[in-house]
């Protein structure tokens, strides 16, 4: 049931729910039991006819277990999610797979941009495919990322992933995901970099080889947030309604000598 | 048990309470030029309170423009022709904050507000030659007429009263292929050949210091 509300399309996604599910009963189980004990002692000496109110020091035994023993719980609890978090942590982020492939991720007030491989298999070379607000990957392959800030603090964030990782101007930081379906997800900034943090959305695109391989073949990207979806008044709509490709290093016109 | 009164008084109640909750609800009706100032709200932080632009962040000057000329570039911000090339930085900052008009009635309103802003004339910032800027401007006559005011019927818009900064970053973008090449953007295609014609920088700078000459 758990996995039919969340979608999880990378192999750390589930590893990352489960260890908030572990918080989430040891946090919970902990709270039930002092709600539990807390709503007990105030039915139990409650106000009654005939019986003074007591002060309590705590330095008895029968009374001091009531503070002590709770600690312990805590502890035990705290050790249990601590286990699970550098367990995932590690799985996460200090083990990084070997990369089939690696993809460039620029933040900017307010895009993201993306450098893809090209068919020679390799990043920072002239067949690169650089899109806007659209990134594409395929299934069941492992990505390293590059990720870069051009402006401000940003943050990569796919949720689908359970990835989130700041970008930083001036530095490259890498981490990795790998997709286990097909599908389009959303990516948003979660890092409040300026007015229009809030619409900084691009979309990634998990495709499977067959149609990977095409979209690289084809050289380009598809017009993913074209005209289509926006319904244009007066005398430009015939030109806002034509298809509005996103335009590549590939296929913008090479520059007179 | 609770007494509520006649089931009449209970209806009532219900009714004007509704009714009330109803009002609450509802949008106060705004005027366009009200809303023409809300809306604008969103662009200050960029293009100044004045819509004088600011050059620090390369936000251009928009007060003043045409009414019909800032509609059509925010559409083609919000269907990705202009702002979704990957080395136009400006651009891309505009492309969202179009996308933010959730009305297609917002696009006229803000057009027809930023249009109503009266103009400032900020005096050169770059270095160019005015005298073969008049040369190299015989190019741009045909569209933007002898004294830069512009053609809407060519979609083509007024440059006097630009900013020079900005008017030679957008022939650079024209040249490189970062503006006028989407097939979409039909009057961006008109313009990228022109600016092609011009040679250098130095030249687009002459140009731009002939449109400084240019009254509006």
């Amino acid at each position: 049931m758990y996995e039919r509300f969340f979608t999880a399309a990378s192999t750390y996604a589930r590893d990352i729910d489960y260890l908030i599910l572990l918080i989430l009963v040891c946090v919970g189980f902990g709270f039930i039991v002092a709600e539990i004990v807390f709503f007990g002692f105030i039915f139990k000496f409650r106000a009654q006819d005939g019986v003074k109110t007591q002060y309590v020091t705590g330095e008895e035994k029968s009374q001091k277990k009531w503070v002590s023993m709770p600690h312990y719980l805590v502890l035990v609890l705290d050790v249990l999610i601590v286990i699970g978090a550098l367990k995932v942590w590690s799985d996460i982020k200090i083990e990084m797979p070997e990369p089939d492939a690696k993809i460039r991720v620029i933040g900017q007030q307010w895009a993201w941009s993306f450098v893809h491989e090209g068919a020679d298999g390799k990043l920072d070379t002239a067949d690169d495919i650089r899109t806007v607000e659209e990134l594409h990957v395929e299934v069941n392959k492992t990505y390293h990322f590059l990720l870069e800030a051009r402006d401000v603090l940003h943050s990569f964030s796919v949720p689908a992933f359970r990835l989130k990782q700041d970008a930083v101007p001036g530095r490259v930081i890498t981490g990795w995901f790998k997709a286990t379906e097909t599908g389009t997800f959303d990516i948003q900034c979660a890092e409040i970099c300026g007015v229009g943090h809030g619409i900084m959305a691009a979309r990634i695109i998990i495709d499977s080889p067959e149609d990977y391989a095409a979209w690289v073949k084809k050289g380009g990207p598809t017009a993913f947030w074209a005209a289509s979806n926006v319904k244009a008044p007066g005398a430009a709509k015939a030109a806002i309604d034509a298809p509005t490709p996103t335009l590549t290093a590939n296929n913008a016109a090479p520059l007179p000598q | 048990m609770l007494n509520l009164g006649t089931p009449k008084k209970v209806l009532l109640t219900a009714l004007l309470s509704a009714s009330t909750l109803a009002l609450g609800c509802q949008q106060p009706v705004q005027s366009d030029q009200a809303r023409g100032e809300v809306l604008y709200a969103n662009c200050v932080s960029c293009h100044m309170a004045e819509g004088w632009g600011d050059q620090k962040i390369g936000a251009p000057a928009i007060a003043g423009l045409p009414e019909w000329y800032i509609e059509a570039q925010l559409l083609k911000f919000r269907s990705a022709q202009r702002g979704s090339h990957f080395d136009d930085i400006g651009g891309m900052k505009m492309r969202p904050m179009s996308l933010a008009l959730l009305h297609e009635r917002d696009v006229g309103i803000i057009s027809a507000h930023v249009a109503k802003m009266p103009p400032l004339r900020k005096g050169a910032t770059l270095q160019g030659d005015a005298k073969k800027g008049q040369g190299l401007f015989a190019t741009c006559v045909a569209c933007h007429g002898p004294t830069g005011l512009g053609n809407e019927a060519l979609r083509a818009p007024p440059l006097a009263g630009q900013d020079d900064w900005y008017v030679v970053g957008q022939l650079q973008h024209f040249k490189a292929g970062i503006r006028g090449t989407n097939p979409a953007d039909v009057s961006g295609a008109t313009m990228r050949p022109m600016a092609m014609v011009l040679a250098d920088e130095q030249a687009m700078r002459d140009v731009a210091a002939h449109i400084q000459t240019l009254s509006k």
